[in-house]
């Protein structure tokens, strides 16, 4: 009896021993190209063409087993949505995302010293690990971070001796026996409560949040400042890296996002305005200003333009659920790093290269601005990214194959197959390709989000979410 | 000629987003100060050495000392971009002097009383407050007739003192665009767009045409 373990595609792996062997259709792999179909599951929001500001959806987040979706928005509110369990006899579609918790985290604030209105727009939702019943994650808008507690409910305490149904007093006098109050079945509330509030410790607008592999710690990252905290204390944090020059006039670099390494407690990353990545080391020191890498590639100087150095400025950094690779999102690109080579990405995937030509016209509409977020799906094989007109962007790492889609209500019965876009960036325009000049580009998808297990991919457009998982058969 | 037009168009821009972000919610974005000045840096070495190759078969004046009307505006983009320079490079102060000294004379009625000592001291202040409060804007009331312009009512009364104490990185950039940018805010039609560019319906990308290849070859040139 022998075994052999064969991928035999990117769709399966067969296992064979003697005359025997087992197809296994893995649940993540391969996507982009022609290996997986992509068809809509479902979309969120309001339907109308008139978006309030408050709807605008600003971060999408899974939590560890995918059964939940956060959404926060510019007005300060978390929705989050609840996979229905699968329903076994029909396994042709999995289970749908419906409203679990709606609450407002975040309400609009006022900075007096400083005359500055605080806003209340949700920058990102980080997901603790279950370690019970109830379901935490951490929010945060430009100054505070808060630690929520999502818990159910589902009974409650009935046959009290002094107290009525309606919570009403009884006169101890009449009560002539005594019971034992029950617990009994109520409609399902799901209450959030905020269990910590982390202030005052960010002068600057934060950009990121990033949970410890340890999870007892999280660092909150602004423009200038990194800082350490503790879950359970809230009046202190540690600031571990600070690049404030002395003089603010010599202010050449921002920091734009930082993350936790997904496995090393110690080690996490920074990106910069300028293009370049530093993994710090937390054990070299207790102020990770010297990093331990810097990663950063070489301009081009075919490239160079006006606006190089604003369009090389990245806006997410996300490690691979390995730990072995990071990605970065620039304007243009999204580029994969191996974190042992320092000088150059192993991969770099073009998103919009045609929109490279027109640089000063979305430096006039402030496109040029955008801070495009990117994800990995659950086997680290594809990336996915956001781009305008709706269109989203998937990387396939193992064939190079990508693929380009768009979100859009026309799309939108249950289990259509999403077409390939294609936009023609001079020249002729071929039959079913959009021209660049056509994009619109109040449509950007910022945010994305890819369920850690399963093909289920969550797509924000500016209010509206959409939700689309791969065909199963 | 054309790359100094497209040159000090990016430059008047660039002051113009400036200005609109402080008027934002949440206050001043670091970041998107950061990139704007950057492009604005970029945009003035662009139209200086665009001016120099232009006057190169003249005298080479220094260009601020030309009589040229038209300079009088991009020198006072200039002056800005001077005057609010988060990058690296510090301006020397003698370049910044020489500058000034010459448009005190000219427009005596809009300049700053002493703009050389009035910058020098904002430079030292910004060092002693922290830069932490480079975002506050100052109490000072304003002094000027221009506010009654129409686009001024827009501006929230925190906004409109200009900063006389420590701004961080923009220690004049408010007093500054008051004083010159408000006729040009309201009525330039060649200036950017008076909504903000978020409310324009649907940004269409201009096609991209020879000026903007004109402009890499004078980048990378340079």
């Amino acid at each position: 009896m022998y075994f052999v373990l064969r991928r035999k595609s990117a769709l399966q792996v067969k296992i064979q021993w003697g005359p025997m062997c087992i197809y296994f259709p893995p649940t993540v792999g391969a996507g982009g190209g022609n290996d997986i179909q992509w068809c809509f599951s479902q979309v969120k929001g309001a339907v109308d063409d008139d978006v309030a500001e408050a709807d605008i959806i600003s971060t999408v987040e899974f939590n560890h087993s995918g059964e939940l979706l956060a959404t926060g928005d510019k007005g300060g509110r978390v929705v989050i949505f609840q996979q229905e369990q699968e329903n076994k006899i029909q396994s042709h579609s999995r289970g749908e995302y419906n409203v679990y918790s709606t609450f407002q985290s975040h309400e609009p604030e006022f900075d007096y010293l400083k005359s500055l209105e605080i806003e209340e727009k949700i920058n990102k939702i980080r997901w603790l690990p279950q370690k019970n019943a109830a379901q935490f994650l951490l929010s945060t808008n430009d100054k505070t971070i808060k630690l929520w507690k999502i818990s159910e409910r589902d009974k409650r305490p009935e046959g009290y001796n002094l107290k009525e149904e309606d919570g009403r007093y009884r006169d101890p006098t009449t009560v002539t026996t005594l019971r034992v109050p029950v617990f009994r079945p109520m409609d399902l509330m799901v209450e959030a409560s905020p269990r910590r509030i982390f202030a005052n410790a960010h002068t600057y607008h934060i950009n990121s949040i990033s949970i410890n592999s340890d999870y007892e710690t999280y660092l909150s990252a602004d423009d200038l400042r990194i800082n350490l905290w503790h879950l359970e204390i809230t009046d202190r944090s540690f600031n571990i890296v600070d690049i404030k020059p002395a003089n603010m006039e010599e202010l050449t670099e921002v920091i734009t996002a930082a993350e936790f390494h997904p496995n090393s407690c110690n080690t996490f990353v920074y990106s910069s305005s300028k293009g370049t990545i530093r993994l710090c080391d937390m054990r070299a020191s207790a102020l990770c200003d010297r990093h331990s890498k810097l990663f950063e590639e070489p301009e081009d100087p075919s490239n160079r333009s006006f606006f190089s150095e604003i369009i090389s400025s990245i806006s997410d950094v996300k490690f691979s659920h390995s730990g072995r690779y990071m990605m970065t999102r620039d304007y243009l690109s999204v580029k994969i790093w191996d974190l042992n080579m320092e000088n150059r990405p192993v991969e770099t995937y073009q998103v919009h290269e045609y929109l490279r030509s027109k640089l000063c016209s979305l430096y006039e509409n402030d496109c040029i601005f955008d801070k495009f977020e990117c994800c990995w799906n659950g086997s680290d094989s594809v990336v996915m990214t956001g781009s305008y007109n709706n269109f989203f962007r998937m990387f396939d790492r193992n064939t190079k194959r990508d693929i380009t889609l768009e979100a859009s209500r026309e799309n939108n019965k249950p289990r259509t197959v999403l077409k390939p876009r294609k936009v023609c960036a001079s020249g002729k325009r071929k039959k079913d390709e959009i021209s660049v000049d056509s994009l619109d580009f109040n449509k950007k998808i910022l945010h994305t989000a890819w369920h850690p297990k399963e093909n289920i991919i969550a797509v924000a457009t500016t209010n509206n979410l959409y939700i689309f998982q791969d065909k199963v058969n | 000629m054309e790359v100094q037009k497209e040159a000090q168009r990016i430059m008047t821009l660039s002051v113009w987003k400036m200005y609109h972000s402080r008027m934002q919610r949440g206050g001043l974005r670091l970041h998107r100060s950061l990139q704007l000045s950057l492009v604005m840096r970029s945009a003035r070495e662009l139209y200086l050495s665009a001016k120099v190759e232009a006057h190169e078969p003249e005298v080479p004046l220094p260009p601020v000392r030309s009589p040229d009307p038209r300079l009088h505006q991009s020198r006072e983009a200039e002056a800005v971009a001077e005057a609010a320079p988060p990058d690296g490079e510090q301006p020397s102060p003698e370049p910044m002097d020489t500058r000034e000294a010459p448009r005190a004379e000219e427009t005596p009625a809009l300049c700053a009383p002493r703009p050389a000592k009035v910058s020098r001291k904002r430079r030292n202040s910004s060092l002693s407050d922290g830069g932490d409060v480079g975002l506050v804007p100052s109490k000072k009331a304003r002094l000027e007739e221009e506010e009654e312009e129409g686009a001024s009512s827009e501006v929230p009364d925190r906004l409109q003192p200009p900063p006389a104490q420590a701004e961080g990185a923009f220690p004049n950039l408010a007093r500054v665009l008051q004083r010159r940018f408000s006729g040009l805010l309201n009525c330039s039609p060649a200036a950017p767009p008076t909504a903000p560019p978020a409310c324009e319906a649907k940004p269409a990308c201009r096609p991209a045409d020879s000026m903007l290849n004109v402009l890499v070859r004078a980048v990378v040139a340079f």
